[in-house]
């Protein structure tokens, strides 16, 4: 169902070059405090970049050469990835190190300059908890849903998703269930937006989306609009622009996004821009940073805003990524 | 070599503008030697002034050229190069560079013009011998007299160096065991003499500083850290995204480095990780390396609790400190799992502290998750205060859903009465009747606090469900929030949407469609908007309700249909 966006006001536009010059300062912003501080977040913060500008039909603002080098420099003899050169490897910067490879087409880099596919399919294979299924982010042991979906997601573009056990991690999503129709991070935890997302996009990696009880999760999912337009993460909490993505796409993988006021969710998004300096922010008003400015791109997207590449909903990335990289 | 060539010697500082006549003013020469020097005001000055006075050809040659020197001192000039040139070759090569005839040659014109022999090396302009100082400056520019005590300052370090060099001589000495060789007793590093020793390095560390700009960090500093090597960080050539540290915290993770490549578990790895966690909470190795060492050294769990609460409360946002807890708690479970009292005790102290952390951020999503699973570990079903504690959070806050959460898994996976490993999303007919009404009923009278809350009426279906009771039962409730649906907009009264939605369901259960799609068109048209899509889907499954309602695929597939139509 495409959208008309004559009804928008003019004033809210989408500011394409200030997003994509915002997003190349970053790495120009070194001496900041808050950009040692961030340091752990580093490969993840590469990634989230170079989506919102992959979407924004900008992928070559960063420089692609140097994007492989640098993710090839976290990357540890266990194939695992850090988040920044030094780093000890964890699953979510492998993740985003798997994410970011594959959209600028390096997984031959990675054969022949990094440690190779397979090793890190096995590394993320050794994070499973072959008991629980579940899966840990890294040799600490902490649980978390976002770790079970990354391994999905990151296993699955490589191609080797055969490694680890499947029915066991869909079982512990199961259990995860709760009496809303959402999901938490763990069995018994509260239903949140983004650990939902996680366990959707995760049983549907797994093609096992009919244990989805898609009526109660869309219900749920469809009170997170708020009259504001904008998406929270659970009921009576702010809204906030990252949920357009957790929210929508899950909506987009049961395929409910008609349930939510997709006008006023755009309004919503385009009005959280720095429309000078660029970057999206969490609201209106507050300060951007490059999280919020991925997932607004990535919701907009998903919204069918015109002139935007579209967006997998699965793995947020480029679709056309997808297509290359999975053949569909 | 022919020792007529020893006739001057290399002036000194202290030189008088007199000695300069010992400079070769033999009547020929017309050659102009440097004016007359003043004083000099800087060391460079000093330094150009001798070597200018050791090599007055050259000295000279730069200010005039060499073509405009007189016959007598170009050949002067040249003796003075090869007598230079000669002079670095060593001896025995000496006499290779030229033939016996050519060097009687210059030695006799070397006597002859009274070069001086042993004049200062040249060097090239500029002439930067000594660098810069801490602010940049070039100490060449100094004046004597700062240079004098620049040149105390660095004695007075070396000295402090050496007597440092035989402090941590001593120390090693001690490490091994060695045995002072007149005393024959085993070496011991007093206490006075690491006092002392700190004492020097502060200095040591000030002069640095002052001399060098050098910054020596605490941990360098510090005679504790003596033995460790720092491993700083290693950024790969012209790295994408390098980083500048703050000196502090890049120090204190180059000795995190060093002592976890050692595997080194000790009180004071375990001071350090309390320092970087201070800078830097969100770096999880260094948390990772924390918990090693408190179960290495076997440090009281509740000891280590009560330092997290603080850092907790610093730090609300933050992962790692709940996944930390997660593992004390897991390692000090087996310790008192034997113990109702210790564990009761241990459960209250627990409790107290997410009360008061709760109370700060009520919807705290990672302690929630803590506190939920923490019911499971230490089996806290049963416990009153547990109960009370949610009810409190509810009555001070009733939209508060993580409370909401909590309540049902506190209730509804109590062993006593709930089936083991069933879903939240089950009916389990272990759950007594009286728990099921009890909490529909207090479900209930919480919505009459705030009618368009949602949590209390996702509670009570969720009750329901878990139950086996037909929404149909609560119809009597839902009816008081919805008055005069459809008799027009002035007569319209509905004080929740959440109440019309169920009343929409209840009706279609009944099969009392049209009251059902009443409900549903008005909830579209007016109630809540927002939701238009949901509402109109709902309506079209009505139409199709005569068919059993499928799960997933089949109700997609028909709103496919719906959607292409």
């Amino acid at each position: 169902m495409t959208q008309s966006f004559t009804s928008l006001p003019q004033e809210l536009q989408l500011a394409t070059s200030a997003h994509v010059k915002y997003i190349q300062s970053l790495d120009s912003r070194k001496d900041e405090y808050d950009y040692w501080l961030t340091e752990h977040l580093r490969l993840n913060g590469l990634y989230w970049g170079l989506t919102a500008l992959h979407l924004l039909g900008h992928p070559e603002a960063l420089p692609r050469a140097e994007t492989i080098d640098f993710v090839l420099s976290c990357q540890h003899e266990n194939g695992g990835f850090g988040a920044a050169p030094g780093h000890d490897a964890h699953m979510l910067s492998t993740v985003s190190a798997v994410q970011i490879l594959a959209m600028v087409d390096a997984f031959d880099d990675l054969e022949t300059r990094g440690r190779g596919k397979a090793q890190v399919g096995k590394y993320i294979a050794s994070l499973q908890n072959r008991q629980t299924g579940t899966f840990a982010g890294d040799e600490w042991g902490e649980e978390d849903t976002r770790f079970l979906y990354g391994a999905f997601n990151a296993l699955s573009l490589l191609g080797l998703l055969h490694l680890v056990d499947v029915d066991k991690a869909v079982d512990h999503i199961a259990a995860c269930a709760n009496f809303d129709g959402g999901y938490g991070v763990s069995p018994g935890a509260e239903s949140h937006s983004g650990q939902i997302f996680t366990c959707v996009a995760a049983l549907t990696i797994a093609g096992r989306k009919e244990l989805i009880d898609v009526d109660r999760l869309g219900r749920w999912l469809s009170e997170r609009q708020i009259a504001g337009g904008g998406l929270n993460g659970r009921p009576e909490k702010k809204e906030d622009v990252c949920y357009s993505w957790w929210v929508l796409s899950s909506l987009e993988m049961i395929g409910k996004t008609h349930w939510i006021d997709k006008e006023k969710l755009t309004s919503f998004i385009l009005s959280s821009q720095d429309t000078d300096k660029g970057g999206i922010s969490d609201r209106p008003g507050d300060m951007v940073d490059v999280w919020h400015t991925c997932f607004g791109i990535a919701g907009l997207s998903l919204l069918d805003y015109p002139g935007l590449e579209p967006v997998d909903e699965v793995y947020c990335m480029p679709k056309s990524t997808i297509k290359r990289v999975l053949g569909r | 070599m022919p020792s007529k060539g020893k006739a001057a010697t290399k002036p000194k500082a202290t030189e008088t503008p007199a000695t300069t006549t010992s400079n070769p003013t033999t009547t020929n020469t017309t050659s102009q030697t440097a004016s007359q020097p003043s004083e000099p005001t800087t060391v460079l000055e000093r330094s150009q002034q001798r070597f200018e006075k050791t090599r007055p050809f050259e000295a000279a040659r730069r200010q005039q050229g060499l073509s405009r020197l007189s016959k007598e001192d170009q050949k002067g000039w040249i003796c003075d190069q090869l007598l230079h040139l000669t002079n670095r070759l060593p001896a025995a090569s000496r006499s290779c560079l030229l033939g016996p005839k050519a060097s009687k040659e210059i030695w006799w014109t070397v006597n002859g013009t009274n070069s001086i022999v042993r004049g200062l090396k040249h060097k090239p302009e500029p002439y930067t011998t000594w660098g810069t100082d801490r602010n940049g400056h070039d100490v060449g520019s100094y004046t004597i007299e700062r240079f004098d005590e620049r040149f105390r300052q660095r004695i007075a370090l070396t000295a402090l160096q050496v007597s440092s060099r035989v402090f941590r001589e001593n120390v090693e000495r001690e490490k091994r065991g060695f045995v002072d060789a007149r005393s024959g007793r085993e070496i011991i590093v007093t206490e006075r003499e690491i006092d002392e020793e700190k004492v020097r390095r502060s200095k040591m560390a000030a002069l640095k500083k002052d001399l060098y700009g050098a910054i020596t960090g605490k941990l360098a500093e510090s005679v504790e850290w003596e033995d460790v090597v720092p491993i700083p960080h290693e950024e790969p050539e012209g790295a994408l995204a390098a980083i500048t540290y703050p000196a502090e915290y890049a120090e204190a993770m180059s000795y995190l480095r060093a002592v976890m490549t050692t595997k080194e578990y000790s009180p004071r790895c375990l001071r350090l990780t309390e320092h970087i966690i201070a800078m830097n909470p969100a770096h999880y190795t260094v948390w990772l390396y924390r918990a090693a060492n408190i179960f290495a050294l076997g440090i009281s769990i509740p000891d280590e609790i009560e330092w997290l609460n603080e850092v907790a409360l610093a730090n609300l946002k933050n992962y790692q400190i709940w996944h930390h807890r997660h593992l004390l708690v897991e390692h000090y479970y087996p310790t008192i799992s034997s113990d109702p009292d210790a564990l009761a005790q241990f459960a209250k102290q627990e409790r107290d502290f997410l009360i008061a952390i709760l109370s700060e951020d009520t919807k705290n999503y990672h302690v929630w998750s803590y506190r939920s699973w923490l019911v499971g570990k230490l089996g806290m079903w049963e416990d009153e205060e547990e109960l009370k504690s949610i009810e409190k959070m509810i009555d001070e806050d009733v939209r508060n859903n993580s409370a909401w959460s909590h309540r049902f898994v506190l209730v509804f996976s109590n062993p006593k009465y709930a089936t083991p490993g069933k879903a939240a999303t089950e009916k389990d007919e272990k759950v007594p009747q009286e728990l099921v009404d009890r909490e529909v009923k207090y479900a209930q009278n919480k919505v009459y606090l705030a009618p368009q809350n949602q949590s209390p009426w996702n509670y009570m279906r969720g009750v329901l469900v878990k139950g086996g009771q037909p929404l149909a039962s609560v119809q009597g409730f839902v009816e008081e929030f919805v008055n005069k649906l459809g008799e027009g907009e002035e007569e319209e009264e509905v004080k929740s949407t959440h109440a019309l939605d169920l009343l929409a369901e209840i009706y279609a259960e009944k099969k009392e469609n049209e009251k059902a799609d009443l409900c549903l068109r008005r909830l579209a048209e007016k109630w809540d908007k927002i939701r238009g899509g949901y509402w109109e889907w709902r309506r079209k499954c009505l139409t199709q309700s005569e068919r059993e309602k499928a799960p997933g695929e089949q109700v997609e597939k028909a709103e496919e249909g719906i959607a292409a139509a």
